[in-house]
């Protein structure tokens, strides 16, 4: 991050690949599709972009990543629910995505996720997705420590309950 | 170990604990929980042809930046900005409460409002950087700071009824109201050197500070002691500023 600040050519490589798939997921699992996901990971390089100079060097650089995916996702949903607002549904118009991006394709852990309450989800995606610790979610979320160890283990017990439907719902269809 | 210290120790550690496995090979939930948060799944990556497109989009615009300032810095920056406006705002308009409030009120709302506006500044610093650790909830904290000095001028000075009750608060208002803008303006240059990633939130912390300091003045200017005066009219100052503040975030938010 210090020789990106510093222009170093090779450095945003380093960085855009190193990331980018955390990031990627990280977008997926808060309900984007697969295009929405790839948009939202440019905005945020683009707005990383933008506030390098705010990186302070020697600070963790994944909070600091983070704080920024976070912003840029919710902008991004305020933004697609505005214009949402302002679409006119026309019925004739074939409903495309729904073909080329199954939602039943989902890897497990995203299918899981998918149905926690926004907060516990994010908090959950950054701890094992990204591999962020609790103090660093804390810092990304602009939380405390306790309170994102509260969100996370809500979130186990519902994820732990969703489990049990799962199962009874397959020994039932059996 | 139960389902509740399992939590825990997915929650601080991976690889699971030793201790943990007891209960894993018992408890089919956290056994399936555990698998499902630890056995990494395969990643959606993004598509080379995305990352290339980022990679030039960086490397176009590339040019050495210098790290924002050292934290203490940005804090003694707002600090200063705050005291600068509440002693010019003195000088301008006079001391008449010190020959009137005790030391003691005197001292202890003074204090209370330094503090306040210490912990506004130190959440304003962090929140000029992504990623930074908030030891007071931003969201939460200028409510915190108008509960907590609306408690201090209720035991401090006494509920008295008073005449004209409204115009005397009128004129406090009116005063204390102008220096919120003048102080917001130095404020927000040096706000604008951060990344505000919550405009609304940052808009209330700077438009409480910055009324703060008209508060702060009109507390050392104005000698009148009754409790509900200086609750609608001095702290009404900071109130409004702080939604003043709030109005602008959600502007600058939804232009966005």
């Amino acid at each position: 991050m210090e020789r990106y600040q510093q222009a170093d050519l090779e450095a945003p490589a380093i960085l855009v690949s190193a990331l980018s798939p955390a990031l990627l997921r990280f977008f997926r699992s808060q309900s984007a599709t697969p295009g929405q996901a790839e948009d939202l990971l440019q905005d945020t390089w683009l707005r990383i972009h933008r506030v390098r100079h705010t990186y302070r060097p020697g600070e963790p650089v994944l909070p600091w990543i983070y704080a920024i995916a976070r912003r840029v996702r919710i902008d991004g949903y305020r933004r697609s629910r505005r214009i949402n607002n302002h679409e006119t549904v026309m019925e004739v118009l074939p409903e495309r995505h729904a073909e080329s991006e199954p939602r039943h394709a989902l890897p497990v852990f995203e299918a899981l996720v998918a149905a926690l309450p926004e907060a516990q989800r994010e908090v959950i995606t950054m701890l094992k997705v990204g591999g962020l610790s609790l103090e660093e979610v804390a810092r990304a979320t602009s939380s405390t420590a306790g309170a994102v160890k509260q969100k996370a283990h809500r979130g186990y017990d519902r994820l732990r309950k969703l489990l049990r439907g799962y199962a009874e719902a397959a020994e039932g269809a059996q | 170990m139960n389902c509740q210290d399992i939590n825990q120790a997915i929650v601080e550690a991976s690889p699971l604990p030793p201790e943990a496995e007891e209960h894993l090979r018992t408890c089919a939930r956290c056994r399936e929980l555990a698998e499902i948060l630890n056995v990494p799944v395969p990643a959606d990556l993004p598509s080379p042809t995305v990352l290339r497109e980022i990679e030039r989009g960086l490397v176009a615009e590339l040019r050495p930046v210098r790290p924002i300032a050292p934290k203490r810095y940005i804090w003694a920056s707002f600090l200063a900005i705050f005291v600068v406006i509440a002693f010019l705002g003195v000088y301008h308009i006079g001391a008449f409460a010190i020959a009137v409030k005790t030391p003691l009120q005197m001292s202890a709302i003074l204090a209370a409002l330094a503090i306040g506006a210490g912990l506004l500044a130190y959440s304003l610093m962090n929140q000029m950087v992504p990623g930074s650790r908030h030891r007071f909830p931003p969201g939460r904290l200028p409510i915190i700071i108008v509960i907590s000095l609306m408690i201090a001028i209720a035991v401090l000075f006494p509920f008295q009824h008073e005449r004209h009750f409204w115009a005397k608060a009128w004129a406090c208002i009116r005063i204390g109201a102008l220096m919120g803008p003048i102080a917001a303006v130095p404020l927000w240059l040096v706000l604008r050197r951060g990344a505000i990633l919550s405009p609304i939130m940052t808009g209330a912390a700077t438009g409480l500070l910055a009324s703060l300091a008209g508060t702060t003045a009109l507390e050392i200017h104005c000698p009148n002691l009754d409790a509900s005066h200086i609750l609608v009219s001095h702290l009404g100052v900071a109130v409004l500023g702080a939604v003043a503040g709030l109005v602008v975030g959600w502007a600058v938010e939804n232009r966005n």
